[in-house]
């Protein structure tokens, strides 16, 4: 059948999938008695049984109940709301108050998700070659990340008082007085000053997830690239970056995620105002839910929330993955 | 054996996560962690020693009636975040503090969340002021027993007006005369805050009830005048005129209530537009002689803006009903009332023996303001919040604090407010 040719050459010669499929080994499950087959099953079926009965009860349960709420006008009361067909979603397109705070997210995501991220990269680099003696710094540096969100919140609201903050304060002496404002009551500033405090509590974590990353990097490959002549850009650029790249998206990821369903600091500190001035979707939602007993709309901004986040995060996670298949990466 | 014991695993695994789930999501609702003891809620008071006043109060109750009480306290912009999501979670307290009116406690009547009391008024003989119970009424049912009488004004810094050779204003002019002359000597005329942005509903409550007067007030909640009449815009006006001429706290909807109090009491503002319920705390932190006045009217004095504070409620969902309701019967009770004014300068909406009564010339001044509303003889405007809904009050805290962030105009917020009430 091989007309004298080679086994090795028969084989080159032909295509990979033809040849996969007949040094595709054997399934083991047909080796394996019926019943053992059956209790791998049920063994298999018990261990996915929690995970999934969570999966279940905690995200398609308030899912499903989610999008009722959006085709219902429920007022938290009523246990038969009545059926509103699509009026909530076309309320969105009509609701002043959403597109200046759908605005607020764009830009929450963006400074929100770039600001940790070159920060705590910065950091990253500068502590790199750091030995012991960087754990201090790399606790200090975390530490905003698991302080509570309101706590970190009431301390910064403290800050930016306008009568006895120090940020006002310490402008003053340093001579920029002209600076001073009413930081979180200022509509110009509201966002910003809240969006620094987010930042400063969230580069600490991107910092510390791109230094273990950075822990990974092969050096070896740095150093060629010294002698090559290459400058501390293009190293980052062509041999740092792409090594840690999965580990860098994964950070993108969240934070820029959480750049969506951003609320408690800003309901911390602004509760949205002055004026809706720092209103976000969550913000909105959760008014319209929860103090004006607009429980469908509010769930449907919710949905909404939800829905422009996912594709940003299916996106990442697909590019991150393809990354680690392709082997790079830390 | 081997199948038999995979199948133990699989129903340990199961009962595992069954009960994970049950401890996750809770079981049926319940309002105490304790059968025996009745959690009682307040707003956080101004002096934070008043709870423990009165935990040790409810002891001597608990002593009398064997029903535990266990007191605590929130402060009120938390509570007026997280009270209605407890209710409805069925974690929250069996009976709390809270506002009557439309905005407050009407919501939770309307969504359900309160125990019904109309039984229990005509049971225990409750000897509430009937203008009082009105607030505490919807749908022909009464949900809450209303809480301290309060006014709403401006409180001034006696000392400082003299120093600086001024009388105390009569009129808006002289209200506006006096905030130039104090501005020009750099000190803060009218400390006006409104970063939590309730005070907003206070600021113009005071200015539009000494404007329109009672009745006028009366005709804008009944709906017969527009929220966007000349006088409702000038009221507006007035806040955002202050502002531009410098005569209000550089930033107010960044400064926090406390912060313009702090003003107040450090002799850095002359006087602070706030109400009867920050007297304890004022005798607590000054040494300079302070007066009250309501804000001035265009042609005249003024009238204060009158309100009902805080009162008893029982949630829909106590599982101790009966241990509640003994609760706000001593709550409600003649000899409670006059514990709260001689201890907490608090003044319940029923008649009170105060004659004899050792309190400050502050608080003095306050009792007999609110004996005359109780009278009838006095003439009181409204804290608009308790008395609107929920839209129109958002709409009208967003309005003021446009203003005062220099957002947008008084016509326009005026608007709002109209739109809001028609809503």
């Amino acid at each position: 059948m091989t007309l004298g040719i080679p086994a090795a050459v028969t084989a080159a010669a032909e295509p990979p999938a033809a040849r996969d499929r007949r040094h595709r080994p054997r399934r083991p499950a047909l080796d394996t008695p019926r019943a053992t087959r059956r209790a791998q099953t049920r063994l298999g079926i018990a261990l996915v049984a929690p995970a999934m009965v969570l999966v279940v009860t905690f995200f398609l349960v308030p899912l499903v109940s989610a999008i009722y709420y959006a085709f219902v006008d429920f007022n938290g009361v009523n246990p038969n709301p009545s059926f509103v067909g699509l009026a909530n979603f076309a309320e969105l397109f009509q609701d002043a108050a959403l597109w200046p705070a759908l605005c607020n997210n764009a830009i929450w995501i963006v400074l929100g998700t770039a600001g940790p991220i070159v920060i705590g990269l910065v950091l990253a680099l500068l502590m790199w070659g750091v030995g012991r003696s960087g754990a201090l710094y790399r606790v200090a540096f975390f530490l905003p990340y698991v302080l509570p969100q309101v706590a970190v919140g009431v301390v910064w609201g403290w800050i930016y008082d306008p009568v006895r903050g120090w940020l006002n304060q310490a402008l003053e002496i340093i001579g920029l007085g002209a600076l001073r404002t009413g930081w979180l009551g200022n509509p110009d500033t509201a966002l910003y000053a809240v969006l620094a405090t987010a930042v400063w509590a969230t580069s600490g974590f991107v910092f510390v997830i791109l230094l273990a990353a950075l822990r990974n990097v092969d050096t070896e490959l740095v150093d060629a690239s010294r002698l090559d002549g290459a400058n501390t850009i293009q190293r980052l650029w062509f041999i740092v970056l792409p090594q840690i790249m999965p580990v860098f998206l994964m950070v993108t990821t969240i934070t820029l995620v959480g750049g969506f369903s951003v609320f408690d600091i800003i309901f911390v500190m602004t509760g949205g105002g002055p004026a809706g001035a720092s209103d976000v979707l969550g913000t909105v939602a959760y008014s319209e839910a929860f103090q004006l007993n607009r429980i469908s709309y509010g769930t449907t901004i919710a949905l909404v929330i939800t829905l422009l986040a996912i594709p940003f995060a299916v996106c990442l996670n697909r590019l991150q993955r393809r990354l680690s298949l392709q082997g790079t990466g830390a | 054996m081997h199948i038999s014991s995979l199948r133990a695993s699989a129903i340990a695994v199961a009962g595992v996560s069954a009960l994970l789930l049950s401890g996750c999501t809770g079981g049926a609702p319940t309002t105490g962690q304790d059968d025996d003891v009745v959690r009682y809620l307040i707003e956080q008071p101004e002096d934070a020693s008043a709870v423990q006043a009165l935990q040790d109060r409810l002891d001597g109750f608990t002593a009398d009636s064997g029903v535990k009480v266990e007191v605590e306290a929130m402060p009120f912009d938390t509570m007026r975040t997280v009270l209605q999501t407890q209710l409805r979670s069925g974690e929250g307290p069996d009976v709390f503090n809270w506002g009557s009116g439309p905005g407050f406690g009407g919501v939770l009547a309307e969504a359900g969340l309160l125990y019904d009391l109309t039984d229990a008024y005509a049971e225990y003989d409750w000897p509430i002021y009937d203008f009082a119970k009105e607030r505490v009424s919807f749908d022909g049912t009464l949900y809450g027993v209303p809480g301290e009488m309060e006014t709403v004004g401006l409180f001034y810094n006696a000392d400082l007006l003299a120093a600086e050779g001024i009388d105390v204003p009569e009129s808006v002019a002289d209200l506006e005369a006096a905030a130039v002359r104090l501005a020009d000597a750099e000190i803060v005329p009218i400390a006006a805050s409104d970063q939590e942005g309730w005070q907003g509903g206070h600021l113009l409550s005071m200015v539009l009830s000494s404007r329109v007067g009672s009745e006028g007030m009366d005709a804008l909640v009944a709906g017969e005048t527009s929220w966007d009449s000349p006088d409702v815009v000038a009221s507006l006006q007035t806040w955002q005129d202050f502002l531009d001429a410098g005569q209000l706290p550089e930033f107010p909807t960044s400064l926090s209530y406390d912060g313009a109090n702090a003003l107040f009491y450090s002799g850095d503002a002359a006087m602070v537009p706030t109400g009867s319920w920050l007297i304890s705390e004022i005798d607590d932190n000054v040494d300079f002689e302070v007066g009250y006045i309501p804000f001035p009217a265009e042609d005249g004095a003024g009238i204060f803006a009158g309100g009902l504070g805080s009162g008893p409620m029982i949630s829909a969902g106590t599982t101790k009903p009966d241990a509640a309701l003994q609760l706000v019967d001593y709550l409600a009770s003649p000899d409670h009332g006059q514990w709260m004014v001689e201890n907490l300068s608090v003044i319940p909406p029923q008649p009170i023996e105060a004659d004899d009564l050792d309190v400050s010339p502050l608080f003095r001044q306050v009792l007999d303001d609110t004996a005359a509303l109780s009278e009838g003889t006095g003439d009181f405007g409204y804290n608009i919040d308790v008395l609107m809904t929920d839209v129109f009050n958002e709409a009208m805290l967003d309005g003021m604090a446009a203003i005062l962030s220099g957002q947008t105009g008084a016509a326009e917020v005026a608007a709002s407010l109209q739109a809001a009430a028609e809503q």
